[in-house]
């Protein structure tokens, strides 16, 4: 049975991506009891599905590694994964919290040696590349996973693999029998970090992701970069796995469009002038068939990442076009055709390319119909901060669609304010 | 003074104003954003000289003679392509449609554009009985560009004609007279009506 | 240094195939004879349960108090091995050893040898280190030190009084307030984000001045700032000649901006009429005319018309403009469109942007708001601004693809912000030419904010554009001044609302830089670690190398040139250690010996074993994970390798390097991380400073008539999980090629 030492000084962190990871880790460093909660089987959240941040174009796993040493460094972070809030009680320096943790199947005896993975035979979609290739049934979700413990996917509980994986362990680390639970803890403050979602493609229909093979999304691609993804590292189209040179990103895929995602997701256009350095990353200079072109209706590179614009403007490799492309065909060779009109000057395409990458909206994960309290969410999903909230704080893209510069500063913010709540709770207890 | 002078009297410099009040739907233009989706959208894309985007562009630069004297507007056939597609959600076949019937309205509209010939010849046609006589519209558009265009367009189109006739979805009687509606003194009246409504309100937005 | 017996223990495991693979009883025997432990047993599960219990144990029972854990990596089963008042080393054999070796009969008994040497490795680690402890110089000082009484300092200053410590602000000017007080009006921040909101100044200079927590020093500058985290002695003179001294325990610096001067383009004339303004400048103009109409200044007359030109020598790379971009210009033109919308409909407003930048779901929201209004949104370039009683604004519009021009009663301009943020310590240059009467790039304030007396300058470093911010993506809060922060558009152009964020950040990093020095612990990426440089100042040549190199400003020099360290400020990256060349500088638990007895603790097989060692330093961050990783997929690099992780590259001493070829290794390889403007290193300067530092190694291998193939510096990311064995492979054979090194005894 889990157990979870917590009081009312202790301040909750729900969702372990990069705010959640740095709430814990700068309350924890300033002498705080934090609990960490985090859905899937291991911390890091979409960071850890990143190639490259921009705009230094340094590898996230960097960070993710201090980061993830710091929460070992510290006694006082309590790390649940596999685990969900489902209900909170109470109010600001006295809540209740009811978290479900599903099994893993797993004790922490595990060594991550791999002897249950090489038995196991069922696959199923790798979740950690977005459905791109498959894992095992017995898997550790990726190299730098958070525990290193391996999961039992729960499709094989009952069946002979599972079984297998049970022999093949020497250190009885794989219980087969463990099951769902559910804790409850008390906290004096919950940081909210349950961060964002990419928007379904497949709402969008005139780009036909749903249809097109070599239609994919902006996280799909980055994934493609990883050595260790689905493609080990090269650009590939989903149709063939021919290598794709000629390649389209497509801006406000999903957002600032009221079918869709009403907001600017803030962070796409950079994302998108990080994704088009890929290119020549992967097919170096010389590589004349090696181009990108980017559709858009406003580059939105705010502040000091200007200089970033300005160089992938200056990269004779990568062209814009002003325009929200209208639709997507593809001729027979799978080979998806953008129609639309640059609007600088009113200028009709017809383009081919080997693959499209959508630049895809931010949702927020908030669940904003079911929210375990009353607490203030925007039409936009977002949570707004207001002292009706109580002792309850948004992080990251809860709060905002925002780049992981300006999650980690609002995490930082978030952390002060639980901070202040149970030292308030501290104080008036004498 | 003319409804245009009175119409350029009141909204001197500001065209948008004047398209938000007095076409239908035109108060959606101010919220376009330039994307261009609805030009990459309409299927008749390469027939037009302005796209909807750019004539919305146009109507904030103040290009009010080249906007409403444009023949874009009259091509739009209502696909609704550019509408499910907009991100801001503008009715833009209706502000085309309001636009055209605008431009009419002021006299400014393009004299031989055939969408706008078609669009009276159908409307007169429609008025007369209360429906639409397919015979005399039909011949009324072979004979558009005169009696010799007219019997070779005719002639063109002899088999369709012949096998309409035959599954009875032509009556050639009705070259004479047709069918009228029951009671079509009423919808004159009706039409009248909405005709003297919609002056007045456009006579009183000129001042 | 803590005095006390060291009593070694060494604890083997045999799980996960390492007993398998590896004689443990061979390692056993490794650890008594050579490496010294009094102790030594095995267990075959060690990080479980009873493996820990049986390792608590032993330190319970006061017979070991440094423990060798012989199993996984370093970075594996941490929480596990967590022991409470005990050194900790660690022999990685499962993925520093069987897990990149092939489990062949060939491989068996270089494997074998490897894992002695790691044994052996960490073993001498041990004996060479301490437990850290505190120095006893710590301080615990719970209160801050704000500068600038603007609405990024007045809410880092609430907000931390809020958390209950106190604060000391200080405000240039005679009222709080900053720029916030001269708006009409703000940005909506909350739903919905339609008009213009009040911007409440009064209220928050109100509690700021009803705060108990809260000292006030108005007029007032810091003259003088000495001292370290936990210990900041703050000397604050007022306009009046009067002066206060205050201690504090942590800095947060949010002096602001001043706004970009536009006759830097002169196209614009706003020199040339009183009508043409910048956004601040009609500020004032509408909160004159309150909630009547706005007048424009040349005549008084009721302004009918206005365009707003967007980017006025932002991001541009002409002489005289900023080459950044505020970022909320945009958002700030929609707001002064409505100034005038809200009070006359009628009155014609025109944007003319190039890309309008109104992100998130606040910006998309105002500008569709804006559009309500029928704001006119003009994608458009202007190239000048012409005066006169109607003004004449001419530029090119993009989307209908033409030059033209447009007619107003008043033209503003969106002029961009320029960071208040003091000389940057290492931009001299800059300074150099503006006394030989070159033009500055753009005038960014000479003056000092802090006047820190530190040896690397009086502000903190500029990260670009003289902005102060933080290099890292991950890390927005580094500043490379410990305990100081910055906040708000001081260190990157940003809204209020996103200032407001900023500074309850940075009074939290404030916070936790207070608390922790007064533990003696270090601040991120090291965070907690109680170690600090330890000087033997007998030995010291005064050479000055470890003031100037130190990337955080931890190190000043006494009136003698001796260095002085300041624990709290320093990150326990070793750099310091790495320069002296005289090797006077050491942590307890990190040192020249620690690093050093584990080179020369590697068996060393003679010349003619054919089997040669290559030396492997890797960041401990980078490098050596990435190591680690390659071992998790089963990717193979050479047995001759001999791995150790380092702090940072910049930590490395020459001296294990020429050691370490005295001493018949046959080739060198350090791992470090990227370097250059982008540079990875997570202390800034590592990196470079090895690779400088090792080109000078050259002469070394010249006069000892070795291969300069033999040492070779590397910049290894975190992913190049394939490339770093490549790497330690291409050593191998390059040994092949060129033979073994003649220093084997």
């Amino acid at each position: 049975m889990t157990e979870v030492v917590a009081t009312n000084h202790t301040i909750l962190v729900v969702g372990a991506g990069i705010s959640g990871i740095t709430a814990a880790v700068e309350a924890a460093e300033t002498g705080n009891n934090v609990v960490l909660v985090e859905k899937r089987p291991y911390l890091g959240g979409r960071v850890s599905q990143l190639y490259k941040y921009f705009p230094k174009l340094c590898f996230p796993s960097c960070g993710l590694e201090i980061n993830q040493r710091r929460l070992s460094a510290q006694g006082g972070i309590s790390i649940l994964t596999m685990a969900e809030v489902t209900a909170v009680s109470g109010s600001e320096g006295n809540y209740s919290a009811t978290v479900k943790i599903s099994p893993r199947f797993v004790n922490e005896n595990c060594t991550a040696c791999g002897a249950c993975g090489d038995v196991v035979e069922a696959e199923f979609d790798n979740e950690h590349n977005y459905g791109l290739n498959k894992r095992k049934g017995a898997y550790l979700p990726y190299n730098m996973a958070k525990p290193q413990r391996y999961v039992i996917d729960p499709r094989i509980i009952g069946t002979d693999d599972a079984e297998k994986a049970k022999a093949a362990c020497k250190y009885a680390a794989i219980d087969l029998d463990m099951q769902e639970q559910t804790i409850e803890f008390k906290a004096g403050a919950i940081i909210w970090a349950t961060g964002w979602q990419p928007y379904d493609a497949n709402k969008i229909q005139p780009y036909g992701y749903d249809r097109y093979a070599n239609v994919i999304t902006s996280v799909e691609f980055e994934r493609m970069m990883d050595k260790f993804g689905p493609t080990g590292g090269k650009i590939l189209r989903p149709s063939d796995n021919a290598e794709a040179k000629d390649i389209a990103f497509i801006q406000c895929a999903g957002s600032r469009d009221r079918n869709h995602l009403k907001h600017c997701s803030r962070i796409c256009c950079m994302a998108t002038l990080k994704q088009s350095t890929y290119i020549t990353e992967q097919y170096g200079v010389d590589d004349a068939d090696a181009k990108g072109t980017i559709y858009y209706i406003d580059i939105r590179s705010i502040d000091r990442f200007e200089d970033f614009y300005r160089k992938v403007q200056n990269d004779p490799k990568i062209s814009f076009i002003r325009s929200k492309v209208a639709n997507i065909v593809q001729d027979k060779d799978q080979n998806p055709i953008l129609n639309g009109v640059d609007t600088e000057g009113y200028h009709r395409y017809e383009n081919r390319h080997d693959l499209v990458v959508l630049a895809i909206g931010m949702e927020p994960s908030v669940n904003k119909d079911s929210f375990p309290l009353e607490i203030v969410i925007n039409e936009h999903g977002f949570i707004e901060a207001d002292e009706a909230n109580g002792g309850i704080f948004a992080a990251g893209c809860a709060s905002d669609a925002l780049d992981v510069n300006r999650a980690v500063q609002t995490a930082t913010a978030a952390a002060l304010r639980a901070v202040q709540v149970v030292n308030r709770v501290a104080g008036s207890e004498g | 003074m003319s409804l245009n002078n009175a119409m350029l009297e009141k909204y001197r410099n500001n065209f948008l104003q004047e398209v938000a009040g007095n076409v239908e739907q035109g108060d959606w233009v101010k919220m376009c954003m330039q994307c261009g989706v609805c030009a990459g959208s309409c299927p008749l894309g390469d027939a037009w000289e302005h796209s909807p985007q750019k004539i919305f562009m146009m109507i904030r630069a103040n290009r009010r003679e080249q906007v409403l004297s444009s023949d874009s507007m009259w091509m739009c056939t209502s696909c609704y392509h550019c509408v499910v597609r907009c991100p801001r959600g503008l009715p833009i076949p209706h502000i085309m449609h309001g636009l055209a019937s605008y431009a009419k309205r002021l006299g400014l509209a393009p004299k031989s554009n055939p969408t706008l010939w078609f669009a009276e010849v159908f409307w007169n046609n429609m008025l007369k009985k209360g429906r639409v006589n397919e015979l005399k519209l039909g011949l009324s558009l072979y004979f558009k560009d005169g009696f010799a265009s007219g019997i070779k367009q005719a002639m063109a189109h002899q088999k369709l004609g012949i096998n309409m006739l035959k599954a009875k979805r032509m009556a050639p009687m009705d070259m004479f007279a047709g069918h009228a509606i029951k009671d079509i003194f009423g919808l004159h009246k009706m039409i009248r009506k909405a005709q003297e409504i919609e002056a007045a309100k456009l006579e009183a937005n000129s001042k | 240094m803590p005095d006390y017996d060291k009593k070694l223990g060494a604890y083997l495991c045999s799980g996960c195939g390492i007993g398998d693979r590896l004689n443990v009883s061979q390692m056993e025997t490794t650890a008594k004879r050579d490496g010294k432990a009094a102790i030594v047993k095995t267990h075959e599960f060690l990080c479980s349960k009873a493996g820990v219990e049986m390792i608590r144990k032993d330190i319970d029972a006061g017979d070991v108090n440094h423990v060798i854990i012989g199993a996984c990596s370093h970075r594996s089963k941490v929480e596990a091995f967590r022991f409470d008042r005990a050194a900790i080393s660690r022999a990685n054999l499962r993925e520093g050893c069987i897990w990149i070796r092939p489990y062949t009969d060939e491989a068996q008994q270089t494997t074998q040898e490897m894992g002695d040497d790691l044994i052996r490795m960490a073993c001498a680690e041990s004996r060479y280190i301490n437990i850290p402890e505190p120095s006893g110089e710590q301080e615990l000082n719970k209160t801050l030190l704000v500068v600038g009484g603007g609405m990024t300092g007045m809410t880092t200053a609430l907000e931390s009084a809020k958390a209950g410590y106190r604060v000391e602000l200080v405000e240039k000017a005679a009222a709080l307030g900053g720029w916030m007080a001269q708006l009409h009006k703000c940005i909506p921040h909350r739903m919905p984000y339609a008009n213009p909101v009040a911007t409440n100044i009064d209220a928050t200079i109100a509690a700021v001045n009803a705060h108990a927590n809260i000292t006030l020093h108005l007029s007032a500058s810091v003259a003088k700032t000495e001292g370290a985290p936990g210990r900041f002695k703050i000397e604050i003179a007022t306009e009046y000649g009067t002066s206060t001294t205050v201690e504090v325990g942590a800095i947060v610096q949010a002096s602001g901006y001043n706004m970009f001067d536009p006759n830097n383009v002169p196209a614009m004339n706003h020199a040339k009429s009183a009508d043409i303004v910048t956004n601040m400048e009609l500020e004032a103009l509408a909160k004159a005319a309150g909630d009547g109409p706005i007048k424009r200044p040349s005549d008084g007359r009721e302004v009918s018309s206005v365009i707003f030109v967007q980017n006025v020598g932002q991001a541009s790379e002409a002489k005289g403009h900023l080459p950044y971009h505020s970022g909320i210009g945009d958002l700030i033109a929609i707001k002064q469109a409505l100034y005038f919308k809200t009070q006359n409909r009628g009155c014609e407003t025109t944007i003319l942007f190039n890309h309008l930048r109104t992100p998130g779901a606040a910006g998309e929201d105002f500008y569709c708001s804006g559009q309500n209004y029928e704001v006119t949104f003009r994608k458009g370039i202007a190239s000048e601004v012409f005066p006169g009683s109607s003004l004449e604004v001419q530029f090119r519009d993009m989307i209908l693809d033409e030059d033209t021009s447009q007619t107003a009663d008043l033209v503003v301009l969106d002029v961009g912000m320029v960071p208040n943020s003091g000389p940057d310590p290492y931009a001299l240059p800059l300074v150099a030419d503006k006394e030989k009467g070159a033009a500055p790039v753009f005038e960014v304030t000479l003056d000092s904010i802090l006047n820190l007396e530190y040896r690397q300058g009086t502000d903190l470093p500029h990260l670009k554009h003289g902005f102060t911010d933080s290099h890292f993506i991950c890390f927005p809060y580094e500043t490379r001044r410990s305990g100081i922060y910055a906040a708000g558009p001081v260190r990157r152009p940003m809204d209020i609302h996103q200032a407001m964020e900023d500074a309850t950040g940075a009074a939290m990093k404030a916070i936790q830089a207070l608390e922790n020095a007064g533990k003696g612990r270090s601040a991120h990426p090291r965070s907690g670690d109680l170690s600090y440089p330890l000087f033997r100042k007998e030995g010291c040549t005064r050479c000055k190398r470890c003031t100037v190199e130190c990337p955080f400003a931890a190190i000043d020099e006494d009136e003698k040139g001796y260095p002085q360290f300041n624990e709290s400020r320093c990150r326990r990256c070793g750099i310091c250690m790495g320069a002296c060349p005289v090797r006077v500088i050491s942590f307890d638990n990190y040192s020249v010996d620690s690093i050093g007895q584990q080179i020369k603790n590697v068996d060393m097989p003679d010349e003619f074993d054919e089997k040669p060692r290559i030396l492997v330093l890797a960041c401990e961050n980078d490098a050596y994970p990435a190591l680690d990783m390659a071992a998790q997929n089963g990717i193979e690099y050479s047995p001759f390798a001999r791995v150790i992780p380092v702090r940072c590259l910049g930590s490395v001493n020459t001296v294990w390097i020429t050691d370490a070829l005295n001493s018949g290794y046959d080739g060198i390889i350090l791992m470090g991380c990227s370097k250059g403007d982008d540079y990875q290193c997570h202390f800034v300067k590592g990196s470079e400073m090895a690779y400088q530092r090792m080109s000078q190694i050259a002469d070394t291998l010249q006069i000892l008539s070795l291969d300069a193939e033999r040492v070779v510096t590397y910049e290894v990311a975190i992913t190049d999980i394939h490339r770093a064995p490549r790497l330690i492979n291409a050593m191998a054979e390059t040994i092949e090629k060129i033979g073994m090194s003649p220093f084997k005894f």
